[in-house]
């Protein structure tokens, strides 16, 4: 299965002029890795909660997660390109790019936000792949409504003591660091937690109904002692850190739901042209056609929002609505497509988890890093504020 | 140890497209370095790593050709000659070419090639080079081993292996089970477009002997595939048992 495709060259010559021929080298060998060593494993990864270690191994030693950073081992590429390539990861499995996307959160809050020391260590060993992050924010009581957070850092001399639990946590069991926002005096202030880290312990594997092959738990911290050199940025303003790094993080969710809705479409285009009924192929009905338009459709237009969206990053302007309208775009069109999907291979769609885990894989990201409704109230926010 | 290795830049196989009448679509199709060649640069580069010296990668084309030199250099070689030809040239030609542009950017130890292109899989480029260079050529190898001024070769054939000696400098051609190319990561690739490559004008390789162009393709057609189309029916135990009885009696397994 090809992952880099005509559309995806049209999207860097359109977005990239001047880089056109070097950019799309990069993506092409990128692709080709992952349909030798990514594409294979997928399937069996729906059954194998953490199956995705050795997957997410060959993307750090390809870079993936140094793309967008400048420095301390970063290839200085643009936004869009680690969305292209976080694309084409999703396509090639969406539990990896999740995995990987999540830890490249992390990565961002300590490369922005960070100390010299954090930057040198902990997100050098990140982008590396020498250490896997998880980004340790929801908990039981508080998911979307993340500031009414309960988990509290209490400070011990230099050092500060944190009690809490967060839940549906990604990495969790199998990263090295936890970067964990709790409540100290000052407010929401975010902290590095070494896995090592006495009293931190993380609960079995969450069930899923999608994206079983990355790890999701529970992580609890009881009386966890980190030193005040633990502290990403300015006690007291993990909140608005975590809030800045979300704003590309849903890009890139984004991009990996139009890397899952494409595998999902080409796999039913591929079937609609092969499947006879009533003399005629599948792909010859005009329903057939009317969804195989509708889905591409949204892929691309999705893409071109996930791009847009990353243009405006690149530039310094603000983005943080239009990061909101690409991810409600991109997620709700994936689980759209994938439906759709299953539908056009009817019983065998229902039927088969090669088909219908794209749509369950999808369905998480319409949830994670921020609910459609929660965008959807930030993107009304800004729009009436702006209005007057 | 100074070693050249050439490749192609070829058409893609797997994104041809043909036709209505089944002619394949050659014009604007997409190309990307020979598959095998993949091979003979991972070998260039491994015996680099283990022997030292550099690697020079050559590749004669007209359109796009450099970007195949480009991943050869993201691979690991050290140096790239980009051969630039208007036209088709037919392999005769082309091994002259190349052998000019080896004996000016030389001298070379090892010369590397993969046993075909992808695309046309002619093949003759190797023994050609060898002949034009006048130095001893193995064909097929498997297994490459670098000693002191010689190179063994594990040969593959139809039915038996060889293990056969030359001495060195030698032209050797390998087969893609000679190793498992690696793919450069995005770093590398970065890197790569500052590794020098030098570009050579046909005109500046002629000399007395080139050769007019022995061959040309008239025309480009799809072989049919003609397919049995055979369904077992049965229970799955007992049609897997024909199938695996036919499979045998084709000779397949």
């Amino acid at each position: 299965m090809k992952l880099f495709h005509p559309e995806h060259r049209k999207a860097v010559e359109i977005f990239y002029e001047k880089e056109y021929e070097s950019y799309c080298a990069l993506l092409e060998s990128l692709s080709e890795t992952l349909e030798k060593d990514v594409v294979p494993l997928s399937a069996g990864f729906d059954s194998d909660a953490g199956g995705i270690a050795a997957a997410r191994k060959v993307l750090f030693e390809q870079g993936l997660c140094r793309m967008p950073f400048e420095f301390h081992g970063g290839l200085s590429l643009p936004f869009g390109m680690y969305c292209l390539g976080m694309e084409l990861a999703g396509a090639a499995d969406a539990p990896t790019a999740m995995s990987l996307a999540i830890h490249n959160t992390v990565a961002d809050g300590i490369f922005r936000f960070g100390s010299e020391s954090q930057r040198k260590g902990t997100f050098e060993d990140l982008v590396s792949g020498r250490k896997l992050a998880s980004f340790s924010l929801t908990e039981p009581s508080s998911g979307s409504d993340a500031r009414s957070m309960r988990t509290t850092a209490t400070r011990k001399g230099s050092d500060y003591v944190i009690d809490g639990t967060k839940t549906f946590i990604t990495n969790a069991g199998e990263a090295d660091v936890y970067f964990v926002l709790a409540r100290t005096e000052k407010g929401h202030t975010a902290f590095l937690v070494e896995s090592s880290t006495p009293g931190l312990s993380v609960g079995p594997d969450i069930p899923k109904l999608g994206m079983r092959g990355s790890r999701t738990a529970e992580v609890r911290l009881e009386g966890c002692r980190v030193a005040e050199e633990g502290i990403v940025g300015e006690d007291g303003r993990g909140f608005e850190y975590v809030k800045a790094m979300l704003n590309g993080s849903r890009i890139i969710m984004g991009s990996i739901c139009v890397g899952i809705a494409l595998t999902a479409y080409q796999k039913s285009l591929a079937y609609a042209k092969e499947r006879r009924l009533f003399d005629q192929k599948l792909s010859d009905m005009q329903m057939t056609r009317e969804k195989v338009a509708n889905m591409r459709s949204d892929i691309t237009s999705s893409r071109v929002m996930c791009l847009y969206a990353s243009r405006l990053k690149e530039s310094g302007a603000e983005y943080a609505s239009e990061a909101a309208q690409a991810k409600v775009l991109a997620t709700e069109m994936a689980a759209r497509v994938c439906d759709q999907a299953i539908q056009l291979f009817g019983g065998y769609g229902y039927t088969n988890s090669d088909v219908h885990r794209h749509w369950r894989d999808a369905r998480l990201l319409t949830i994670g890093e921020g609910a459609s409704e929660v965008l959807r109230m930030l993107i009304a926010g800004k729009e009436l504020a702006a209005s007057g | 140890m100074n070693i050249a290795v050439c490749v192609k830049h070829a058409i893609d196989e797997g994104e041809l497209r043909s036709d209505s009448s089944g002619r394949p679509q050659l014009q604007g199709a997409l190309a990307k370095m020979s598959t095998f060649d993949r091979n003979a640069v991972e070998e260039a580069v491994r015996a680099r790593e283990s022997k030292g010296g550099t690697v020079t990668v050559l590749s004669l084309g007209g359109q796009d050709w450099k970007k195949s030199l480009k991943e050869a250099l993201a691979m690991g070689c050290d140096r790239a000659i980009a051969i630039s030809s208007a036209g088709d040239l037919d392999t005769l030609a082309t091994s002259y070419y190349l052998s000019r542009a080896l004996q000016k950017g030389g001298p070379f130890d090892l010369i590397l090639v993969s046993e075909g292109a992808s695309d046309t899989y002619d093949g003759l480029v190797g023994p050609m080079l060898a002949e034009w260079l006048n130095l001893p050529f193995i064909g097929y190898a498997r297994k490459v081993e670098i000693g002191e001024g010689t190179v063994r070769a594990e040969v593959a054939l139809d039915e038996k292996a060889e293990v056969v000696d030359a001495a060195l400098p030698a032209v050797v051609s390998v087969v893609s089970e000679v190793n498992s190319p690696r793919y450069p990561t995005l770093l590398q690739i970065m890197q790569a477009s500052k590794k020098p490559m030098e570009e050579l004008a046909l005109d500046s390789l002629r000399d007395e002997r080139a050769p007019l162009a022995a061959v040309k393709v008239l025309e480009v057609t799809a072989q049919p595939v003609n397919r049995k189309r055979v369904i077992y029916e049965g229970a799955p135990e007992e049609s897997a048992q024909k199938l695996l009885d036919a499979l045998r009696k084709e000779g397949v397994i």
